[in-house]
């Protein structure tokens, strides 16, 4: 990723979580132009997302919102800068006194290091404890920076970084980063202070103490400088530390040797820890703001998937609809001398028992009609010998399909007078009105359509229903 | 870089009302998709419609419209071909697809099998509620001519009695022996993988395509479950976190209903964005006035019947009144939090907030007291958003009837403690997005994280008493 790519990513991101707490908090923003831009855009759903923001922020006014509060932001780094020289630079000038009587040496070390150890403890016990809101002065610099940054949407901004950074993993880093960077530019104020200070005037180092031994100040002057000691600071020797009671007058090697001890303490114990932290902040923060992601399960992303990056679309009909064929009996049937009667079932499934009840002797009753064979010869004795009644049991469990309603109305062209009895599918969906209906259409309006066992028995034996 | 696997073409063929449209909804996920009746002949063209796998076109489906005439139309076919000629089956098709009958009786049959012959294969969909039929047989033979693989897709098996085995045995017997079983109302939780990996059986070729379109769809399935269960644990925040001050003196009772007012609003947006999420209509959860008044299921969050149909036992505060789902506290959140939350605090970010935590305990020095929604109905919304969202990932986009969810048997959250994610936003006034001093912050992201996390958790238990029914 080239270097440059980091800062556009972070505000492509940054207005991308605006936009989607924008619309989270009040309601979604008319998009219908943006989404269709995000979708010329091409890419995956991430780049439309944030081409979608992209444009619908840019109408919103967002980006001068975001720019502001990084003035803002920025501004605030800068009062923080000088607050630190200026805490730094009083620390250095407070701990080493006017110079008129010794300085105390634990108190200059516990006023140049005590906060700043206290600061980075906690700091580093954030991290057992899993709090992950990062640091005091980080979020001081956030909290004036909100009240620095005012107008419509302000709140917007630090929420939708914090949202976005926090969710990154990354916030912890910036945060620290900037407290780390504080007590950097402090500490190293401070050194600079005593440096310029103690190269230019003359003080005394001395301890005091009422209840302690003089042998404490010996072994705690030696265990403060045993690390400063590995990169060259002086230790003051055990005579010197004896000697530094505030009663005897110093030798001049032994003020260069408290001076030298007091600085490697800063610098070991402050400028180098601090130093270390702020890197490794900044180097996780970095790390952090290359891999920000768009997170597809949000609220407010997860609505946005099937119309930014649609799973299906439309194709189309092939032709407009035509005017379906309909079966249809030409007449009403034809006069039949005699009483013959036949009884059919058409495409009744083999659970319904076949006749469903005794037929009278002299009524023809064959098989089931289901095959193109059946059928046909049906078709065929019929048309030899046409019935006066005949009775089509049907399935009022299946659909009324044409070929069925063709078969019906071909047999019912060859007999007298056609009944249709609706046999109820005992299971399955009823779909009798389906069937009146398709039958009226075809031309048997006027059949009658039974759905009792006894009604069609009559009606097959007698010709009433 | 491998060549891009070609678009696969299918065609959804089969008898009439056999629900080749419902079909394609549901595997298209589009509820608009042509239209859906209990009638013959309801759809009468062919319109398709394509799947996208990481926005790249992988399959086309088609519905077409019902065979009707099959015995009459095999005869037909018989009679073109001329004594002593040799057609083979897809010839056969083209002749009769030339002929004037294909603009005649069998208009719609010959809009079927020219699409059929486009494509690469069929799903050929049964009612399986139908008993097997002569007619079935010659349509099969007719789509068989086509030379396409045929899959049969057994559709209606969820709602007995149905002839799946009798349809099995029939298929076998005409050589289709890879089926699949895919009611397009319930289908079940794998069933568009089954019918996948059964076509990519039948068709070598776009084996490929067809693991890459599974393979989307799966993710699709779990992104869509993680957003739904994200979708519920911020509204659970919402309302757990939310506090409204009652100034000493004023009435609660005004307090209560705007308490109430509120949290109604913020569960009906949540059931808005799940059911815009799964892509369903309003009509299929909101045939009932849900979820806020009226009906059963439909019962309003702060009746207490509401509470008892979900199984949670009313505490004692819990009676049907003005007070009822409300509970008044003497002003200590964020004054209550725990020992971690409190050394985390002094670790990092007592910053925030800090001047609200002023303003509270100014405000309890001044007598006031805050409103909170009862834990009873806390429960009660996870409860009955869980089975929402159990109901949503179940039901197919052909189904037409109002969902109606059943509870579900998480007796954790119906008589546990209430998990922890919320006893925690109870304590941070500040996560409610409904509190004007809404503030967002990484713990609460975490939080809604677990609390997400904790609602798709199926309990074994869950799973079987949803199977039962």
């Amino acid at each position: 990723m080239p270097p440059a790519a980091a800062p556009d990513a972070l505000a492509a991101h940054w207005l991308a979580e605006t936009v989607r707490l924008r619309e989270a908090h009040w309601g979604p923003l008319e998009d219908a132009d943006a989404v269709r831009q995000a979708l010329r855009h091409g890419g995956s759903f991430e780049d439309r997302v944030l081409a979608r923001a992209r444009v619908l922020g840019a109408r919103e006014g967002l980006p001068a919102t975001l720019r502001r509060w990084r003035h803002a932001a920025l501004a605030t780094l800068a009062v923080l800068g000088l607050a630190a020289v200026l805490a730094g630079a009083g620390a250095a000038t407070a701990a080493l006194g006017d110079g008129s009587r010794p300085t105390n040496v634990l108190w200059a070390l516990g006023t140049l290091l005590g906060l700043h150890l206290l600061t980075l403890l906690l700091w580093l016990a954030s991290f057992l404890l899993g709090s992950s809101e990062g640091s005091w002065l980080g979020q001081a610099w956030l909290w004036l920076t909100r009240r620095l940054a005012r107008g419509p949407d302000a709140a917007l901004a630090p929420q939708a970084l914090t949202a976005l950074l926090a969710r990154n993993g990354s916030l912890r880093w910036l945060l620290g980063g900037i407290s780390h960077a504080w007590w950097l530019i402090a500490l190293l104020t401070a050194l600079l202070t005593l440096l310029v200070v103690l190269s230019t005037r003359r003080y005394g180092f001395a301890w005091e103490t009422t209840l302690l031994q003089p042998e404490t100040f010996v072994s705690l002057a030696h265990v403060v400088g045993w690390l400063p000691a590995h990169f060259g600071f002086p230790v003051p020797d055990a005579a010197t530390v004896r000697a530094s009671d505030g009663m005897h007058a110093l030798p001049p090697g032994a003020r260069a040797a408290w001076s030298g001890w007091l600085i490697g303490a800063l610098v070991i114990y402050g400028v180098a820890p601090r130093l270390l932290a702020w890197l490794f902040c900044a180097s996780r923060a970095r790390r952090g703001l290359r891999r920000l992601r768009i997170d597809p399960s949000l609220p407010g992303h997860a609505n946005l998937r099937e119309r930014l990056a649609p799973s299906v679309e439309r194709l189309g009909i092939d032709a407009p609809d035509d005017q379906a064929y309909t079966p249809r009996l030409a007449g009403a049937g034809h006069a039949v001398a005699g009483s013959t009667a036949v009884l059919a079932g058409i495409e009744l499934p083999a659970d319904i028992s076949w006749p469903p009840f005794s037929v009278a002797e002299g009524i023809h009753c064959p098989a089931v009609l289901d095959t193109r064979e059946q059928r046909k010869a049906l078709l065929d004795a019929l048309s030899q010998h046409p019935p006066a009644r005949l009775l089509l049991a049907c399935d009022a469990g299946q659909t009324p399909d044409r070929g069925t309603l063709a078969l019906i109305v071909e047999l019912a062209s060859l007999a007298g007078r056609t009944g249709i009895w609706l046999v109820r599918g005992a299971s399955g969906p009823d779909r009798a009105q389906q069937w009146r209906e398709r039958l009226a259409a075809a031309g048997l309006a006027t059949a009658p359509v039974m759905t009792g066992t006894d009604d069609a028995a009559r009606w097959l034996e007698h010709g009433d229903g | 870089m491998a060549e891009a696997p070609a678009i696969l073409k299918v065609a959804v063929v089969g008898h009439t009302n056999t629900g080749k449209t419902s079909l394609l909804r549901t595997l298209t996920r589009d509820g608009f998709f042509g239209k859906v009746a209990d009638s013959p002949g309801t759809t009468r063209h062919v319109e398709g419609s394509r799947l996208l796998a990481e926005g790249r076109p992988v399959l086309e489906l088609f519905d077409t419209p019902g065979m009707e005439d099959g015995i009459a139309l095999l005869e037909y076919l018989e009679r073109l071909q001329q004594p002593g000629e040799r057609l083979d089956g897809p010839a056969r098709i083209q002749r009769f697809l030339d002929g004037p009958q294909a603009h005649g009786r069998f208009e719609q049959e010959a809009r079927v099998l020219r699409k059929l012959l486009e494509c690469d294969a069929a799903l050929y969909v049964i009612d399986a509620r139908d008993p097997v039929l002569g007619k079935h047989r010659d349509e099969l033979a007719i789509l068989a001519g086509c030379g396409r693989p045929l899959l049969p897709v057994l559709n209606f098996v969820r709602r007995p009695p149905h002839r799946a085995a009798e349809w099995r045995e029939a298929m076998s017997r005409l050589g289709l022996h890879a089926q699949v079983e895919f009611d397009t109302v319930a289908p079940a939780l794998d069933g568009e993988q089954q019918l996948y990996s059964k076509l990519g059986m039948l068709l070598d070729r776009h084996q490929r395509t067809l693991a890459a379109l599974m393979a989307d769809l799966a993710a699709q399935r779990q992104a869509r479950r993680e957003a739904a269960g994200r979708l519920v644990a911020d509204m659970l925040i919402d309302i757990a976190a939310l506090r409204l001050p009652v100034r000493s003196g004023e009435d609660e009772r005004a307090a209560v209903e705007s308490l109430r007012g509120q949290a109604r609003r913020r569960e009906q947006q949540c059931v808005d964005a799940l059911l815009a999420l799964y892509r369903f209509r309003h009509e299929d959860y909101a045939a009932e006035p849900l979820p806020l008044d009226g009906g059963r299921w439909g019962m309003d969050l702060f009746h207490p019947q509401a509470l008892k149909d979900m199984g949670i036992s009313l505490g004692k505060g819990m009676v049907a009144g003005a007070m009822a789902g409300a509970t008044l506290d003497a002003f200590t959140a964020g004054l209550s939090l725990g020992t971690a939350t409190l050394l985390g605090a002094a670790a990092g970010g007592l910053w925030q907030g800090a001047d609200r935590l002023g303003q509270r305990v100014l405000g309890r020095i001044r007598g006031w007291r805050e409103l909170t929604v009862d834990d009873a109905v806390l429960r009660l919304l996870a409860l009955r958003q869980q089975a929402l969202m159990h109901a949503l990932e179940r039901r197919g986009h052909a189904a037409r009837d109002p969902m109606r969810p059943q509870p579900p048997a998480d007796e954790a959250l119906r008589k546990g403690p209430l998990p922890e994610a919320l006893s925690e936003a109870r304590s941070q006034p500040s996560w409610s997005t409904l509190s004007e001093h809404y503030a967002d912050s990484p713990r609460r992201e975490a939080v809604a994280r677990a609390l997400a996390e904790r609602l798709l958790a199926d309990p074994p238990d869950a799973r079987a008493g949803a199977d039962a029914r």
